[in-house]
């Protein structure tokens, strides 16, 4: 596991949770070594928005169901009321039945919760088939956007894979008319990683950062690479890569970059986060339960 | 009528290039009096446009002529409504072979808007995107399904962009430096072409 302090730039600021922040919610028992005075907590009030967040995760494998269980169990707790998805949603064989092992059971307590997924393609995933299956509620579309059911928070599903001139058309009309405090866009493909496997996504950067800067995004999430890594904020926007909700690619970040401002690479993981007003808190916990990276972003003002 | 409609589209899209272009060309003497000189890559766009569709409009008659699916359909009834969909195109377009739609002119066409990108800027971004993931070369078949269980490689906006806009229903999509036109609603490959960019 790796570790590396955040930097705080102009608007976006990023602070570790002191433990009496808040005490009514703490979803582990302890953080990793190098944060061991930490006890990371989210708020866990009335009327915020609480939602998580996977990538990469349809194996149908024993280390995603464990997964699964993990997020039922923070669930418990903390009662998201929706996840995104980044991609990769079900890898190889996409027939009806691995839709039943590969999602439905490694999430049978989210679903049973009615906890809602809102999902995003990525390159395994099967657009024609993934599109109309109704517990992804992509409504029939490659790219979507929503509005949060609670708190001044939209959400925009984009196709990393495909990024032809008509979606990016649509993202800079959609972002320009969303009267919302946060948007959040999520997408499979990183913009920027320290994958040592994929790695940043420069093509995808140079079309659509542009309008994230511009339309006052704060925070992005993406997958691909099969880690959790956060990135040093990049033009004020802190950048998630979520990739191992279901694979890993053990030590695969590569420090190198320069971008990390914290990263996990040891073992599978997932994020929830919690929207207040201006301030957005996450938790990263791994598969075995432990809080693996935490923080607030302050949200950034056009 | 809508037959008759069927049988048009059939024949416009098993029409060899030459016939396909013959219909269309202006007649030879335009060609030498520089007071009616044709824009070849103009005509060669136009026609592929053309072709292309004659494709969708095929593939929505034959879609047409199965039973609607219903409002919120299972993961079965959307599979089965393809594979009917499938058959269908399979058989009305027995005799497609690679290059019917991206004939020798379209393929020069692309060749030289695909490396006026990759020879750019960003040329090597650009490669590495396409290669990241990319199934490599596998053996192709028009009118057969896009290789299950396979990634698919990402086509980044900026070579879209150098493209000929399709339809929502159609993509670009690479393998290996093969670029495919792949129908999505019936998961199949409709037309194919190697060394679309340098390898």
């Amino acid at each position: 596991m790796r570790r590396i302090v955040a930097t705080l730039t102009l608007s976006v600021a990023l602070l570790w949770l002191a433990p009496a922040r808040s005490a009514s919610f703490q979803i582990a028992a302890q953080t990793p070594a190098a944060a061991s005075a930490a006890q990371a907590e989210l708020p866990n009030r009335e009327g915020t928005l609480k939602f998580a967040v996977l990538g990469d995760f349809g194996t149908g494998s024993r280390e995603q169901y464990e997964v699964g269980t993990q997020m039922a169990k923070v669930h418990e707790r903390f009662p998201f009321e929706l996840v995104i998805t980044v991609g990769d949603n079900l890898y190889g064989s996409q027939q009806p039945k691995d839709f039943q092992t590969k999602f439905e059971l490694p999430y049978k307590g989210l679903l049973d919760a009615n906890v809602k997924f809102y999902a995003s393609l990525g390159n395994h995933d099967e657009r024609e088939v993934q599109r109309f299956y109704q517990l992804f509620n992509m409504d029939g579309k490659l790219y979507y956007t929503f509005k949060a059911p609670k708190q001044s928070v939209r959400f925009f599903a984009l196709d990393s894979t495909y990024a032809d001139p008509s979606q990016s058309a649509w993202l800079e009309k959609e972002l320009d008319a969303a009267g919302e405090d946060w948007k959040i866009p999520y997408f499979h493909h990183p913009l920027y990683s320290s994958g040592e496997r994929h790695g940043s996504t420069p093509t995808l950067r140079s079309a659509w950062e542009p309008m994230f800067v511009k339309y006052g995004v704060s925070v992005v999430f993406a997958g691909h690479d099969h880690f959790y890594e956060r990135i040093k904020p990049q033009q004020d926007i802190v950048h998630f890569v979520t990739g191992s909700g279901g694979q890993l690619r053990k030590g695969n970040i590569d420090e190198r970059t320069g971008l990390t401002a914290s990263g996990f690479d040891t073992d599978r993981a997932f994020l929830v986060a919690e929207i207040d007003k201006d301030e957005l808190y996450f938790n990263v916990v791994s598969r075995l339960g432990r809080v693996v990276d935490s923080g607030i972003i302050q949200r950034r003002k056009r | 009528m809508a037959g008759t409609a069927l049988a048009l589209t059939v024949t416009m899209l098993l029409a060899s290039p030459a016939g396909f272009r013959g219909a269309q060309s202006p007649p030879a003497v335009a060609q030498d009096d520089p007071a009616h000189r044709v824009n070849r890559d103009a005509r060669v766009m136009a026609e592929f446009e053309e072709r292309i569709k004659a494709y969708v409009s095929l593939r929505r008659e034959l879609e047409g002529t199965l039973p609607a699916l219903p409002k919120d359909p299972t993961q079965q009834q959307i599979n089965a409504h393809r594979m009917a969909l499938v058959a269908l195109i399979a058989k009305t377009r027995a005799k497609a072979l690679p290059g019917d739609i991206f004939t020798k002119e379209t393929r020069a066409l692309f060749r030289r808007y695909l490396a006026r990108v990759f020879d750019g800027p960003q040329g090597r971004e650009l490669r590495a995107s396409i290669m990241d993931e990319n199934p490599g070369r596998l053996r192709l078949h028009i009118n057969t399904r896009y290789p299950e269980s396979v990634p698919v490689a990402s086509v980044p906006p900026q070579v879209l962009q150098a493209l000929p806009r399709l339809p929502g229903d159609l993509e670009y999509r690479f393998i290996g430096n093969r670029l495919l036109l792949h129908d999505v609603r019936a998961q199949i490959i409709v037309d194919f072409f190697d060394d679309a960019i340098d390898a």
